[in-house]
């Protein structure tokens, strides 16, 4: 009785923490009487916790003693299934934590990997760990329910990919851009070399040579700046200057090759989900992509001129719709 | 709508502080209670004592009142005493006198001494020696005396004086 009327005193700290794969953003708000008094983001250069991001949450945790630590989900090996029961049907249950959605779907997640989440923020401590396909079918819910169509969440090294029809979901798969890099450069000439590869027409097999070959050479071309400038850094210091602009001049290329990586990516998991006889499979038109990193008009391209996709891009806070997930978990 | 893959942690709002704080203020309201409910037994002790004591004092008055009146009438009891030691001595010095009037040759034989008067019976030799002796100076003292005689045998008079002292005098005297 005390503890609720002193609830309704104290503000509601909502701390949400994106980790990437060299830094981590820390978003905070803070809910004072139903109305956001205070929201801050702000980003520390580690993958878990250190101490200047320690002393960051820590000034916000002893505000109230309502606060709530938030997590997203990187765990590699995490899914969304079209069921609750036969999981097994799906993917190996030993080793998974899983919780059933709206009676219908089970998302799923590595256990160790939750243990990993805790025993990394220890010092702050965890109350929510969602994955990112609870954000993507938030996101996108009044598509889910009329459209049959793909839906992307697309993070730094991540993409979360499901395909729902009218509701129902056909497919959902965890794609990880640093584990697959290797995979898919190398995937992408087996593609390239198989005639009898049902995903692809040949034009599409075309296009990809082409925008392979301009791929690698991007890549090359990046090694070679890369090589150039850690030269650079190396033999003189002072043309810091130098190395600043050269960084710049990279990154359109960077992302280039990042969106050709996640076309690649988005590519074999739609192939995978055509030729997967667990699923049932639908002919897909539509693709809409809840952008959190800013993506070039590339990976558009790409999927409209190489799959003929009606591609329709929303862009996305992916740290406000994480906060939003644990006020509305706590209700 | 249960998204996580973890529970919360329960939060309360009964922090260390707020614990520290509630604690003191309920031992310190503990403590005023405390006093609160001493002050009341001591008020209602105070409030008995009282009624006690003024019970008491109307007893006391009321013991007085009655004292005031015994003492009044042991007041009345010891005049009246008094007075009465002194119609006594007086009406001891009366009879002595009386009894000094009477002459040798007298013999009382019945006194009846009355509010207002004095009967006396006896025997006289003759009736001079009753009115010379004993009438003259039984006279002096009462004002009204009347005397019968009733001759015996031996020549003798049997006599009865009735003698009264009239109210107003009586008064005086």
């Amino acid at each position: 009785m005390i503890s609720k009327i002193l609830e309704t005193l104290y503000s509601k700290v909502f701390i949400n923490i994106i980790s990437a794969q060299t830094s981590s953003t820390v978003y905070v708000e803070v809910v004072s009487r139903g109305e956001v008094s205070t929201s801050l983001s702000k980003s520390f250069q580690t993958k878990t916790i250190n101490a200047k991001m320690l002393e960051f949450v820590k000034l916000y945790t002893e505000e109230s003693p309502f606060h709530y630590i938030t997590i997203l989900d990187k765990s590699d090996k995490q899914g969304f299934l079209p069921t609750c029961k036969d999981i097994s049907k799906y993917t190996d249950e030993e080793f998974i934590k899983t919780i059933c959605v709206e009676k219908k779907y089970s998302l799923y997640t590595k256990a160790d990997s939750l243990k990993d989440i805790k025993y990394d923020y220890q010092s702050i401590g965890v109350d929510f760990i969602f994955s990112p396909f609870s954000i993507l079918n938030r996101f996108f819910k009044d598509k889910i329910n009329n459209d049959l169509a793909i839906f992307l969440l697309l993070e730094e090294n991540h993409i979360s990919l499901s395909i729902f029809n009218k509701s129902k979901l056909l497919y959902a798969e965890y794609l990880d851009m640093k584990e697959n890099s290797f995979e898919s450069d190398m995937l992408m000439d087996t593609i390239l070399d198989e005639d009898d590869d049902m995903s692809l027409n040949l034009d599409d097999v075309n296009l990809d040579d082409i925008d392979a070959d301009e791929g690698i050479d991007s890549l090359e071309d990046f090694s070679n700046i890369e090589d150039l400038d850690s030269g650079m850094d190396i033999e003189e210091f002072s043309e810091a200057e130098e190395v600043v602009e050269s960084q710049v001049d990279d990154e359109p290329i960077d992302n280039i090759n990042e969106d050709y990586k996640r076309f690649i990516l988005i590519q074999d998991a739609i192939s995978a989900f055509y030729h997967d006889e667990r699923f049932d499979s639908e002919f897909v038109e539509k693709i809409y992509i809840a952008d959190s990193i800013n993506i070039s008009k590339d990976l558009k391209k790409y999927l409209e001129e190489e799959m003929f996709l009606n591609v329709v891009v929303r862009k996305i806070s992916l740290q406000e719709e994480l906060c939003d997930m644990a006020k509305m978990e706590l209700k | 709508m249960k998204y996580s893959y973890i529970k919360p942690r329960t939060k309360t709002a009964l922090t260390k502080d707020i614990q520290l704080l509630f604690t003191f203020f309920s031992v310190t309201i503990g403590m005023l209670f405390l006093t609160y409910v001493f002050l009341l037994f001591k008020e209602y002790r105070f409030e008995e004592n009282r009624a006690e004591v003024i019970q008491e004092e109307k007893d006391l008055r009321a013991s007085i009142k009655i004292m005031k009146a015994k003492i009044t009438f042991i007041e009345k009891q010891n005049i009246l005493s008094e007075r009465v030691f002194t119609q006594n001595s007086v009406l001891k010095d009366s009879i002595h006198n009386l009894f000094d009037l009477v002459p040798g040759r007298i013999t009382l034989s019945q006194a009846k001494i009355l509010e207002d008067g004095l009967i006396l019976y006896g025997i006289t030799p003759n009736k001079d020696v009753y009115n010379f002796m004993l009438q003259a100076p039984l006279r002096s003292i009462f004002h009204r005396t009347y005397s019968s005689f009733y001759p015996i045998e031996n020549g003798w008079y049997r006599f009865v004086s009735t003698n009264y002292i009239d109210e107003e005098s009586k008064n005086e005297y």
